[in-house]
């Protein structure tokens, strides 16, 4: 278990220098300007990637010391390790499948409209959390997305993005 | 005595308590929407205001301003979405009440607190406006300095025991602030060329990524464990509650009149360093991240308490501290009012209503929010599968308002996904939020006092303010810290006699 | 309120109201019942305000209903990309300020302000430099000598806004280099003058009001062509010796290709409208100054302020 949790700390130490490492190399876009201070556009920037950096070395060694590459930090057993606060923690297939359902939203809302891609929305999140597949899910979309059509576009008068149908 | 008889005919005279509870009721319902904060709650009502009386108008702005400080806490307890900013640090153990069956607990005490909170700013408004509007004055570019240096100062005490990864996560946060158009020189910085972050990154959609989309990421799959199943019933604190609330809610009511004084916050700072303070001058600090009372009664009680004190600069300098006071100024231009000492004398009316209509606001938040309470405990008591699906499409609905930008909603997923991936290494990311809320504050500010310095240090020594904030972000860190090494020898020591 | 993007279809009502309270006045013929104008601000923001205000008053001149529809985000970059999409038949029109010249040219925006044509200009903003009444300068030429024995401490409202090119290119003029501290709107700029941190800062007269009418705050020199009508005392900025003119500009803009049928109705109802004693009040007293710039020659004016704009940026290396 121990070599487990050092393993996920050995591959957050690295994420944070990637971040570090990518925020660097973005900073060379800033330009440099005459109205500008002492310390710069750049000033903080730099400090920062410098900083998070130097926070994810340590990390990293940190977590290679605590036996990360050691043989006994094989894969993960299937048992997902639960985290200290929370009761329940999906496995990542299963978490980044959720996730996927709100991007297929964003890609889907400006082709086909609010008020069908928000039905579909709720319809097929229920789906994939367990609803049963009758007609009461298809009516709860279909209902929901209509209050949910009422009270932002109707009452709220916010122009939800409309689609090439509708 | 005249002005009291205005007060008398506008209470009883005139329909003002109708728009007082109007605005009250649909700032509520503003407020608890995610995305939707109280400037835009606010924002979307100015337009039906453009036919009233003037003091009508304003009355109802300030009573949804009220109403959506409250409001933002309803999803910050129910489903870990904070309505607006200032709800941020609701979150944390409004949630946690949540998940043991305390909800309804949770609310009345969010309820009960947003009361005290405003009866205080309120009061702090009507008594104080002219000893107290000097304050917004006297914050020059070094006090904001240190303000915002002694909001990150919190971060030391909310790292959860791991402060290097604590750290690490607030100086991504502290990243994702210098997103936009640089404050100093308007080069833009990280914007990649897109018109759309040239503003920058709203922190809600920081919040509601790491908060609301990497909870329901993390529940997915799990059966019934989001509904509460506890009875449909909203419990206001008992008396000896109410007493056990009375130090945190002190310390909102302070940090909440400072902070709506001074221009640039808008209530999560205020919120924050309360939630904070009340974890330190707790009877039971531990309890704080796992279900406190007073984690929830102080943040509730500053976000409120700014909502009434930000008056005071608006009407005494018409110098808006918050978007929500901005959205005002607003209102009152429109109707041909200028904020400033002259609208005390010639719009008395005005002024005086608008105490009064807050006046009754603050009252009927009970009364309002009592009534909308149990649909809201209805609602979070669904079927989990069917649930899920209505936060997710709340959440993007919500934040389409904020800018009607659809990559607005990419990158609050974008966040979930940070979020989910950090909740799973062990980060905490109060800190992220804590980095993307402040940073901006404390890098301009710090780089105009070098500006207006010539690059001086000695700028920031010159300013009692910037020093006294200063020093007391020291003694709060290494209270923190030692506190943080205790427990942790403390731990360690259990686990070898174990 | 740098972000909310919501769109308010209000000034129906507004409109029949001020309709039934028109003059004698007919007014003239227009191909639209409803015409849509679109504005970048919030609602209760400056371009809100003028195009609110302007609808109440345009229906005596033009027979249609003024709607404002508010299309924020992206800096304004929204509203240019609504507007471009428009159809280019009169019915939909852009409150133009110099914001959106600055969003096109410091971000990749799908259209640009070339994309749109400038129908008529309306006003000029007054922009001035005030101070602190209890400070130590009573006109512009203390504040540039002050700058000359020691640091100068002046303030703009915003980074790469109008207001900070007026102060770099007074310093320019005056040939002193005192700091150009931009800040965060207005509001922010005006406590750092009134509490002595800043000497002077450069603002539009709206904002000040408040503390003008207080007496809190000096005005010094004002940068429009000539003296301001409400302030007549104040000398303008080129008067004081400094060769530094600036012309904020406050218009309308439709799509591309616009019929001249409806630009000639435009050129004649705007003077018109600006002579109008009810309007006159109500701007007289945010001191805008009326500048009516008809269509044929506002194309050439607003590609020579984007040109002036963007030699500025060039040359202080905010645009690489």
């Amino acid at each position: 278990m121990r070599e487990q949790a050092a393993l996920k700390d050995l591959a957050g130490g690295i994420a944070v220098l990637a971040i570090a490492g990518a925020y660097y190399w973005a900073i060379g876009d800033i330009a440099d300007s005459t109205l500008s201070d002492d310390v710069g556009a750049t000033g903080l920037p730099r400090i920062l990637a410098y900083v998070l950096a130097g926070f994810g070395l340590i990390l990293t060694a940190r977590a290679v010391m605590a036996g990360a590459l050691s043989p006994a930090a094989g894969p993960a057993p299937s048992a997902p390790a639960p985290a200290e606060d929370d009761d329940h923690v999906s496995p990542v297939p299963r978490a980044l499948g959720f996730l996927a359902f709100g991007v297929a939203y964003v890609v889907l809302v400006p082709i086909i409209g609010y008020l069908p891609s928000i039905a579909l929305l709720i319809g097929s999140v229920a789906l994939y959390e367990g609803a049963p597949r009758n007609w009461k899910t298809l009516v709860i979309a279909i209902g929901g997305a209509t209050a949910f059509w009422g009270i932002f576009v109707k009452i709220l008068g916010v122009h939800q993005p409309s689609g090439w149908f509708f | 005595m005249h002005s009291l008889g205005i007060a008398f005919d506008l209470l009883f005279g005139s329909p003002i308590i109708f728009y007082s509870i109007i605005g009250l009721t649909w700032g509520i319902v503003g407020g608890s929407l995610p995305g939707i904060s109280a400037s835009i709650t606010m924002a979307l009502l100015l337009p039906f205001t453009y036919g009233m009386a003037p003091v009508q108008a304003i009355v109802m702005l300030a009573c949804t301003y009220i109403g959506a400080e409250y409001g933002g806490s309803i999803p910050a307890i129910l489903i870990r979405t904070p309505g607006t900013n200032s709800a941020a640090a609701t979150v944390i153990d409004g949630y946690e009440m949540k998940k043991q069956g305390r909800a309804g607990e949770a609310l009345g005490i969010s309820l009960w607190s947003g009361v005290i909170g405003s009866l205080f700013g309120l009061v702090m408004l009507i008594v104080m406006t002219e000893p107290l509007s000097w304050v917004a004055l006297a914050f020059k570019p070094t006090s904001y300095f240190a303000l915002g240096i002694l909001g990150l100062s919190v971060i030391a005490s909310m790292t959860n025991g791991s402060l290097l990864k604590g750290l690490a996560a607030a100086v991504v946060g502290l990243m994702i602030s210098t997103i936009g158009t640089d404050p100093i020189s308007g080069v833009t910085r990280f914007t990649f060329g897109s018109p759309e972050l040239l503003g920058g990154v709203e922190p809600v959609l920081i919040m509601i990524g790491v908060f609301a989309v990497s909870e329901l990421m993390m529940q997915s799959g799990s059966k019934g464990l989001g509904s509460i199943g506890e009875q449909v019933r909203v419990r206001l604190p008992s008396l000896s509650m109410m007493n056990k609330l009375k130090r945190s809610q002190f310390i909102g009511c302070i940090l909440g009149t400072f902070e709506g004084l001074t221009p640039g916050g808008g209530g999560s700072i205020a919120a924050f360093l309360s939630y904070n303070e009340a974890k330190r001058w707790s009877k039971e600090p531990e309890k704080f991240g796992k279900g406190s009372e007073e984690g929830v009664a102080a943040p509730e009680t500053a976000n409120n308490t700014v909502a009434s004190a930000a008056l005071i600069p608006l009407l005494s300098f018409g110098i808006p501290s918050s978007n929500s006071t901005a959205v005002l100024l607003g209102g009152l231009l429109i109707h041909g009012l200028l904020p400033g000492p002259r609208l005390f004398e010639q719009n008395a009316d005005v002024v005086i209503g608008l105490y009064v209509g807050s006046f009754i606001a603050t009252l009927a938040q009970i009364v309002v929010g009592i009534l909308l309470l149990p649909i809201c405990v209805w609602l979070v008591n669904r079927p989990r599968a069917y649930l899920a699906g209505f936060i997710l499409a709340l959440i993007l609905s919500g934040i389409f308002t904020l800018n009607t930008s659809i990559s607005d909603l990419g990158i609050a997923l974008g966040m979930g996904l940070v979020g989910y991936m950090m909740r799973r290494a062990g980060y905490p990311f109060l800190p992220l939020i804590l980095g993307v809320v402040l940073g901006h504050m404390v890098e301009s500010s710090y780089r105009r006092s070098l500006l207006l310095s010539g690059g001086e240090y000695s700028i920031f020594l010159e300013d009692p303010i910037a020093i006294g904030l200063l020093l007391a972000s020291a003694v709060f860190v290494t209270l923190s810290l030692v506190r943080e090494f205790r427990d942790a020898r403390n731990a360690k020591l259990k686990d070898a006699h174990a | 309120m740098r972000h909310l993007a919501i769109a308010t279809a209000v000034a129906a009502s507004l409109s029949a109201w001020s309709a039934s309270n028109a003059t004698a006045q007919t007014p003239v013929d227009y191909p639209h019942k409803v015409v849509t104008l679109v504005t970048h601000s919030s609602p209760g923001g400056g371009s809100d305000v003028f195009l609110r205000e302007m609808a109440k008053h345009l229906p005596k001149y033009i027979k249609a209903t003024f709607i404002v529809e508010n299309v924020q985000g992206g800096s304004g970059a929204r509203a240019i990309s609504r507007l471009a999409t428009a159809p280019a038949d009169g019915s939909v029109f852009y409150a133009t300020t110099p914001t959106y010249i600055y969003t096109s040219l410091l971000s990749k925006t799908q259209h640009s302000y070339k994309d749109v044509e400038p129908l008529v200009n309306f006003f000029t903003d007054s922009e001035v430099i005030y101070t602190r009444t209890d400070g130590p300068f009573k006109t512009l030429k203390d504040v540039i000598d002050k700058a000359q024995v020691s640091r100068g401490r002046w303030g703009a409202a915003n980074p790469a806004s109008l207001e900070r090119q007026a102060a770099e290119q007074l310093k320019k003029a005056a040939a002193v280099f005192p700091a150009v501290v931009s800040h965060e709107g207005g509001g922010d700029l005006m406590i750092n003058v009134l509490n002595g941190t800043l000497d002077i800062g450069v603002g539009e007269i709206p904002e000040l009001r408040p503390q003008l009418e207080g007496g809190k705050i000096r005005l010094l020199a004002t940068f429009d062509p000539q003296r301001m009508e409400a302030f007549p005392a104040i000398p303008t900025v080129k008067e004081s010796g400094y060769a530094v003119v600036l012309e904020k500009f406050r218009g309308l803009a439709g799509p591309k290709g616009l019929p001249p049928a409806i630009t000639k109705i435009w050129d004649e109802a705007v003077p018109k409208l600006l002579a109008d004693p009810d309007y006159q009040k109500v701007y007289k007293a945010e001191s805008l100054v009326a500048n009516v710039i008809p269509h044929d020659k506002y194309q050439g004016f607003v590609q020579n302020f984007g040109s002036v704009t963007e030699a500025f940026l060039k040359e202080s290396g905010v645009l690489k």
